[in-house]
């Protein structure tokens, strides 16, 4: 099998907006934003001698009296609301540990889920002793932020019928500050494949599933195998993905559909190369301008 | 700009290593020169004016020497004419790695302004860095970095040629290769024009000095050309530093330091430093055997077969041929030396393969003046016999003769009989008390210029009076009664005493040191130059301070009625010696006498008198001798030896009479009180500072050494112990044989011989403390810091424990202080040296205005063929041979065992009386001596007869 | 003469430098997609990857957890090919753990590990080449591996190690170099607090002064190009993030 090597190098940034120029909104490490004292501490920053100083590298952003710094790149901050994709950590009693890429895992509550056999069913002691019937280490699930505790750890539900145990398909971790925010994180894309952007930087694709089936309370996997072609969209998809996040576009239904469509004049194996990379991140800016323009 | 270099390196172990170093090539080194206008330097150090008038270089110009022209010709290069020198990095590198004390040589200059010598550092340099090449050895790099170097200064300079009528560079070089293959890569062709000319041309050429030409070093090249020696090769050839390595590893060589003996050229020992402390030394006898080794040189030896081992031979030999090339005596004479040797006295004997490192310095001697007179080859005598003699070559000969002249050793063909070397400097017709006196504190290293201005800068301002603020840090100590006590005639007193009775009844004693660590403040120039010097040496008539007289003589002179600062140590005491407490303060004391030891004595002795001073001694004296007592009793050796002092003229500083040194009570209770107070503050550094305390140890000796004082004590009948310090004290105590009161002397000045070195050392690098001659556990100095640097150090050391001073870093260094202790070490052996040898030149000189004198002595020693003959009253010793070359050899019987010698009838043992005429033998000046000719006992054919005493030479009469 | 020389009378050191210069410092962020943070840098030929990963849910032992903080996790480690001679380093050799505990505690007097109690962030160091210096340019490493992780920070954290030749203070020594007695400093440049001094051979107080001063001074030189890389860094991943 022929196997392609190549030399590390740096690697070239693509830019296609303005050049780089000083951009006074960016800070670092102990820069000291302003001397002011009428503004209020947000987060990355901290008081230093009443100088409300940055401690993490990024671009302030101002609202109102209010001072943040927004690191690059950083773990995921959830809020209520928010589409997760994650894997069970552990089991507890009466809770899952669920890793989100966040600062600590989160807890999904045995009340949180829906069980088969309806919505308004008791708990039972019994229910606790089989949740590991239910969900296991290592199983992943889509959910969504039910509530912030005040560590900062999330607390997840998946009472809805969206959310609940992934089957089969393919998991992609990026940054979180990748996704972009909307209404809806789950999308059937035209070509054959369904996504779910997590808000948490993990993407899940898979095989856009025939209909649903109600009763399985989103705790039934189907083992059927995927088609050839199925996969080949899974893969070219994932593929994609890394593409952007390599480049650093924002992430959504429609950036990775013209990726996606840019990307098919080449293999998928070969959408990985740099210099491929480069051509289909620059293709798909180029429509997305187009689109916004 | 960054170069990464990349080199392989072989490990001990035998594995390749590749080590990878970073080299940042720099733009910002300048070129030093006062023309460049280029260049932004600070500072310039090459002249605009840089001219030295030579023929072959009418131009003003820069020199350029290579590495070998440094190495070779540095004692041209040391002339004040030769200036405007740039010293490449890659020469003083080189020359860092070939020769230490070169190095040394070149860095001075560097840092003397007037000599304007620049270094330029062109391996940091961006033009002027090279690589090595594929195939290039790391000599012809750096030959080629020389060269690029220097074509790089005259393309530097060229733009300046028109305003400095045409300055230029001159690269000195001696090796024709890199001379042609710099003429052939165009130095010559390209515009900036390098100048290359070997170094001999060049100081030949100088116009103003051709005495320089003296100095000019044999280069190799010439030696081939003018042999003069016979072909035959005389020596065998050395091995190649590999091989010496490579057999010292697997233990077929042994390496170790090479001493010549002083008493035969044909001999010498190499001693082969062992595992932990002990060490073996090889014998080497013959020239074969010595191969060109120079005292002190370091040396790989092989040992010779078993059967072939021998004795160390007891001949005083010395290599008397006046100007002998050939070799036909010499035979003869190494025959002398395999004369049969009893299994058990044989030695590990063997035979020099190589030369590790050798260790030539300039020597002093005189010049034997070749009886061709148009020769320009002359050999030159070495004061130090110990030193072959060296051929040199100057056309100065009539000039030189008759003086004392300094030489430098240049290289050792092995076809060459004698080393070569080169005339360096004149230091004065030889005889003259100056010329002599300068030779000898050369010879040992004694530095003696004058002080510098840098160190004269840190004495304090005079009128000089103790601050008030130091007033408040001190302890004030004027009221008490100190007195001080030393030989007369002494200027820099640094000890002074006190003692009185307490309320209590206790005894108060107090020893007073003066404060020399308060003048003299850690890491200024006068610090530096004292720790250098070490010490103060006591010639005769002459004293080479250690501090400025200032100093000694006066600030820290603990004179009378003066308020000095001291340092105190103070002790209570019982009325039987026992130290109840101690005490140890900075403190401002008022001596109210400075006596002298007999004047001090009389005081005591004289009952009449009951003033404060004088029951201050009493008191001490008293708890002296309870000290002293207690001191033998633990073991304490009391050694002897003869001292001798000379009144000198007044006048013409020469010396009317001679005096062996008297020991009186008093002496022995300054002795007592300074000892005590030395082993207190040792016991306090110690604890303070268990890792950096400077003490003073005196190791037991090896059991061997006494050897040659039993035999003696044997012959009359005594026993002697030695198992330990307490035992030998004993039994020298009771060692006497009737009718011969001086015996139980001659056997304490025979013990002293047998003794160790007490050496100072840093109490971090030691285990073993332990002073033998004082049987004290721990001892150091502290009494003497005027005259000694290491009592500068306690006193520093005691002051930081006390809290009295604050630390500084070498202080607690202890590799620093290690290597301090060397240097006084060294610098005290060497004023000891210089002391003796100068008392031998006064006895000399005693000798020569007397005339013949006829004395009575004791024979010390008995070698193979002299006996060695101690004369008491002058404390001289003396050499009485029996073969001389001029008369048949009597019939000479030596007995290893006795040891004892027959000569004719009679046999000579240790200690036998006999009587000596001396004279002064004055026919080889360089090395005048004391003649001694047996008188008495008679030996038809060796004794002479008493000479006629001439009758203004009357024995002297000594008062004692 | 045995040894080197390591400062010529003309104020040269041996690799060229003059006694206060420091080495080339070569840096990159952000070397691996997987990990939160990661760094690689040069000091001269010592070379060292630094990668950060949290914070996160403590792993392992959950008895370590903070409270109140975040625990830092440090781990050091050489390449097998790192020095001239190639050995084995079995995990656990005491000099790492020595360095490990040493980068934490340089770590935890810069990150502000208040904001995320009972969670954990690991910062991993590979020394990949040493010629000396280990300490000094697995600190800066790390620094710039923890500010491309999004940690918050007070500062900086810089670090140099300072010699002591010849009455002079050599800033930031080459492996040749670092048989004096050597000095080594994490400073917080802004503030000029001391995160970590740490000396193990003896040196006179009086010099220490001296040494300290240099090696401040050597930290604000390494702060400077430090600086330079983080703020090169952020102006390329910002420019990206623009649009839409």
């Amino acid at each position: 099998m022929a196997a392609d090597m190549r030399l590390p190098r740096v690697r070239k940034t693509l830019s296609v907006s303005e050049s780089a120029s000083h951009r006074r909104d960016l800070v670092v490490p102990g820069d000291i934003i302003t001397s002011d004292t009428g503004f209020m501490r947000g987060h990355g920053t901290y008081v230093d001698d009443d100088k409300l100083t940055a401690s993490v590298a990024g671009e302030v952003q101002r609202v109102d009296k209010l001072i943040c710094v927004r690191p690059l790149k950083t773990r995921f901050n959830g809020e209520v609301g928010d589409v997760v994709v994650g894997r069970i950590t552990e089991v507890q009693q009466k809770r899952w540990k669920v890793e989100t890429n966040s600062r600590l895992d989160s807890v999904l509550l045995l009340s949180s889920v829906n069980l088969p056999g309806g919505e308004l069913r008791r708990r039972s002691a019994e229910d606790e002793l089989t949740m590991r019937e239910y969900l296991q280490e290592g199983d992943l699930i889509s959910a969504e932020v039910q509530s912030v505790f005040s560590d900062g750890a999330l607390s997840l539900h998946t009472r809805s019928l969206k959310y609940g145990k992934l089957g089969q398909g393919v998991l992609v971790q990026l940054s979180p500050s990748l996704v972009k925010r909307q209404k809806t994180h789950f999308h059937n894309l035209p070509c054959g494949a369904s996504v779910i952007l997590g808000n948490n930087g993990f993407v899940w694709l898979y095989p856009t599933p025939g209909q649903q089936e109600e009763e399985a309370g989103g705790f039934y996997t189907s083992l059927e195998p995927v088609s050839l072609a199925d996969r080949e969209v899974i893969s070219r998809l994932r593929n994609c993905l890394l593409a952007l996040a390599a480049h650093k576009v924002l992430l959504f239904d429609t950036s990775l559909l013209y990726c996606y469509e840019s990307s098919l004049q080449h293999q998928v194996k070969d959408i990985l190369k740099p210099e491929v990379m480069e051509e289909i991140v620059m293709l798909t800016q180029q429509k997305l301008l187009e689109q916004e323009g | 700009m960054l170069k990464s270099k990349t080199f392989v390196k072989k490990t001990r172990s035998g594995g390749v290593m590749k080590i990878v170093r970073e080299h940042y090539l720099r733009d910002d080194i300048w070129c030093g020169s006062e023309v460049c206008t280029g260049c932004k330097q600070e500072s310039t150090v090459l002249q605009k004016d840089a001219c030295i008038e030579s023929n072959l270089c009418s131009y003003p110009h820069y020199l350029i020497p290579d590495t070998n022209v440094v190495l070779h010709q540095i004692d041209v290069l040391e002339d004040p004419v030769i200036r405007n020198v740039i010293i490449l990095q890659t020469v003083l590198q080189e020359v860092r790695h070939r020769s230490a004390p070169i190095y040394k040589r070149v860095k001075d200059m560097i840092h003397e302004k007037e000599k304007h010598f620049y270094t330029f550092t062109n391996e940091h340099h961006r033009e002027t860095f090279i690589e090595r090449e594929p195939g290039e050895t790391a000599n012809d790099r750096n030959d080629r970095a020389i060269r690029v170097s220097a074509k790089w200064y005259s393309q530097h300079l060229k733009p300046f040629e028109a305003d400095t009528e045409g300055l230029k560079v001159v690269l000195l070089t001696n090796d024709l290769r890199n001379k042609q293959t710099a003429e052939e890569s165009g130095f010559r062709m390209s515009s900036a024009t390098v100048f290359i000319i070997s170094g001999e041309e060049y100081i030949k050429s100088l116009i103003a000095n051709p005495e320089l030409v003296d100095r000019l070093a044999l280069s190799n090249d010439e030696k081939v050309t003018n042999e003069i020696t016979s072909s035959k090769l005389l020596y065998p050839e050395h091995l190649p530093l590999s091989r010496i390595q490579a057999g010292i590893k697997s233990g077929s060589f042994l390496q170790g330091t090479f001493r010549a003996s002083r008493d035969n050229y044909l001999e010498a020992t190499v001693f082969v430093q062992g595992e932990g402390e002990d060490g073996t030394e090889v014998l080497l006898q013959g020239l074969q055997n010595l191969n060109r080794a120079v005292h002190q040189d370091v040396v790989a030896v092989q040992l010779l077969p078993r059967n072939q081992w021998v004795a160390p031979s007891s001949v005083v030999l010395q290599d008397e041929g006046a100007a002998k090339d050939d070799n036909v005596d010499e035979e003869e004479e190494e025959n002398t030396l395999k004369e049969s040797a009893t299994e058990s006295v044989r030695k590990p004997t063997g035979k020099v393969v190589g030369i590790i490192k050798r260790n030539w310095r300039p020597f002093c001697g005189m010049l034997n003046v070749s009886q061709i007179k148009e020769s320009t080859r002359h050999l030159f005598t070495p004061a130090d016999r110990r030193i072959p003699r060296i051929r040199i070559e100057t056309r100065q000969a009539a000039t030189l003769a008759g003086q004392r002249i300094m030489v430098a050793i240049d290289g050792w063909p092995k076809d060459s009989r004698y080393p070569n070397g080169h005339f360096v400097r004149s230091l004065g017709s030889a005889g003259e008390k100056e010329t002599e006196e300068e030779v000898l504190l050369l010879e040992h290293d004694v530095p003696h210029q004058a002080f510098s201005q840098a160190v004269l800068s840190f004495l304090p301002k005079m009128p000089w009076a103790i601050t008030p603020e130091e007033m408040a840090k001190r302890m004030d100590l004027r009221h008490l009664t100190v007195c001080s006590v030393d030989p007369p005639g002494c200027t820099d007193i640094d000890d002074a005493l006190h003692c009185r009775e307490l309320e209590n009844g206790n005894l108060e004693v107090g020893v007073h040191i003066a404060d020399v660590s308060h003048f003299i403040r850690p890491g200024n120039a006068l610090d530096k130059e004292a720790a250098n010097r070490g010490t103060t040496v006591y010639l005769c008539g002459k004293r080479i301070d250690m501090v400025p007289e200032l100093l000694s003589s006066n600030l820290c002179s603990l004179r009378s009625n003066v308020e000095r600062l001291a340092f105190s140590c103070i002790w209570e005491m019982n009325h039987k010696a026992e130290i109840l407490s101690t005490k140890f303060t900075k403190s401002i004391i008022n001596s109210k006498a400075s006596l002298t030891y007999a004047e001090a004595q009389m005081r005591i002795d004289d009952t009449s008198m009951n003033d404060e001073i004088t029951t201050s001694l009493r008191g001490l004296n008293k708890l002296a001798k309870i000290l002293k007592r207690q001191r033998i009793e633990k073991g304490a050796l009391t050694l002897s030896s003869l001292e001798v002092r000379f009144h000198m003229d007044s006048e013409t500083h020469d010396p009317i009479e001679l005096q062996t040194k008297e020991l009186m009570e008093t002496n022995s209770m300054v002795e007592e009180f300074m000892l005590l107070a030395n082993i207190s503050v040792a016991q306090k550094i110690y604890d303070e500072f268990s890792e950096c305390a400077l003490l003073r140890k005196h190791p037991a000796p090896p059991p061997s050494n006494y050897d040659i004082l039993l035999k003696a004590a044997k012959s009359k009948n005594v026993e002697i112990h030695t198992d330990s310090a307490k035992a030998l004290a004993d039994s020298l105590d009771g060692a006497r044989v009737k009718d011969f009161p001086y015996f139980n002397t001659l056997l304490r000045i025979l013990a002293t011989r047998c003794m160790m070195q007490a050496v100072y050392f840093c109490s971090g690098m030691d285990s073993d403390f332990h002073h033998y001659g004082l049987a004290s556990p721990i001892y150091t100095h502290f009494t003497s810091p005027i005259r000694r640097y290491a009592d500068i150090i306690v006193h520093r050391l005691l002051a930081v424990a006390i809290g009295a001073d604050s630390t500084y870093a070498d202080l607690m260094d202890k590799h620093k202080q290690s290597a301090l202790c060397n240097n006084l070490n060294y610098r005290h052996k060497m004023a000891q040296y210089a002391q003796r040898s100068s008392v031998a030149f006064h006895t000399q000189l005693f000798f020569k205005s007397r005339g013949i004198l006829n004395e009575e002595g004791f024979v010390l020693f008995v070698r193979k063929n002299a006996i060695i003959v101690l004369i008491p009253k002058f404390g001289l010793e003396g050499t009485v041979f029996f073969d001389s070359k001029d008369k048949t050899a009597p019939n000479i019987v030596f007995d290893e065992e006795g040891p004892t010698l027959t000569v004719e009838q009679h046999t000579f043992h240790i200690f036998d009386k006999v009587k000596v005429t001396i004279s002064l033998d004055a026919s080889n000046i360089q090395h005048q001596k004391i003649r001694m000719a047996l008188t008495e006992p008679v030996i038809p054919g060796v004794s002479v007869p008493v000479p006629d005493v001439e009758p203004q030479a009357k024995k002297p009469k000594l008062d004692r | 003469m045995a040894g080197l020389e390591l400062l010529s009378d003309q104020g040269y050191r041996l690799d060229g430098r003059k006694a206060t210069e420091l080495r080339k410092v070569q840096a990159r962020m952000g070397v691996f997609a997987q990990a939160d943070g990661s760094a690689y840098l040069e000091q001269g030929n010592t070379r060292a990857l630094a990668v950060v990963y949290g914070p996160h849910e403590m792993r392992g032992s959950r008895s370590r957890t903070l409270h109140d903080r975040a625990a830092i996790n440090c781990q050091y480690s050489m390449a097998t090919f790192s020095t001239a001679e190639r050995k084995r380093r079995p995990h656990g050799d005491r000099k790492s753990t020595e360095m490990s505990l040493h980068l934490k505690q340089t770590f935890e007097a810069a990150i502000m590990t208040q904001l995320y109690p009972r969670s954990q962030i690991d910062i991993y160091v590979k020394i990949l080449q040493s010629d000396g210096g280990n300490y000094s340019v697995c600190v800066n490493a790390a620094t710039l591996a923890v500010i491309d992780a999004g940690i918050p920070m007070r500062d900086y954290v810089c670090a140099c190690s300072v010699g002591f030749v010849d009455e002079t203070p050599l800033a930031d020594l080459c492996y040749a170099e670092e048989s004096v007695s050597s000095l080594s400093v994490a400073l917080l440049p802004r503030g000029g607090q001391i995160a970590l001094l740490q000396m193990d051979a003896r040196l006179h107080q009086d010099h220490l002064e001296a040494l300290m001063e240099a090696a401040m001074t050597a930290c604000k030189g390494v702060s400077k190009v430090l600086d330079e890389v983080v703020r090169q860094h952020l102006q390329e991943a910002a420019v990206l993030n623009v649009c839409p």
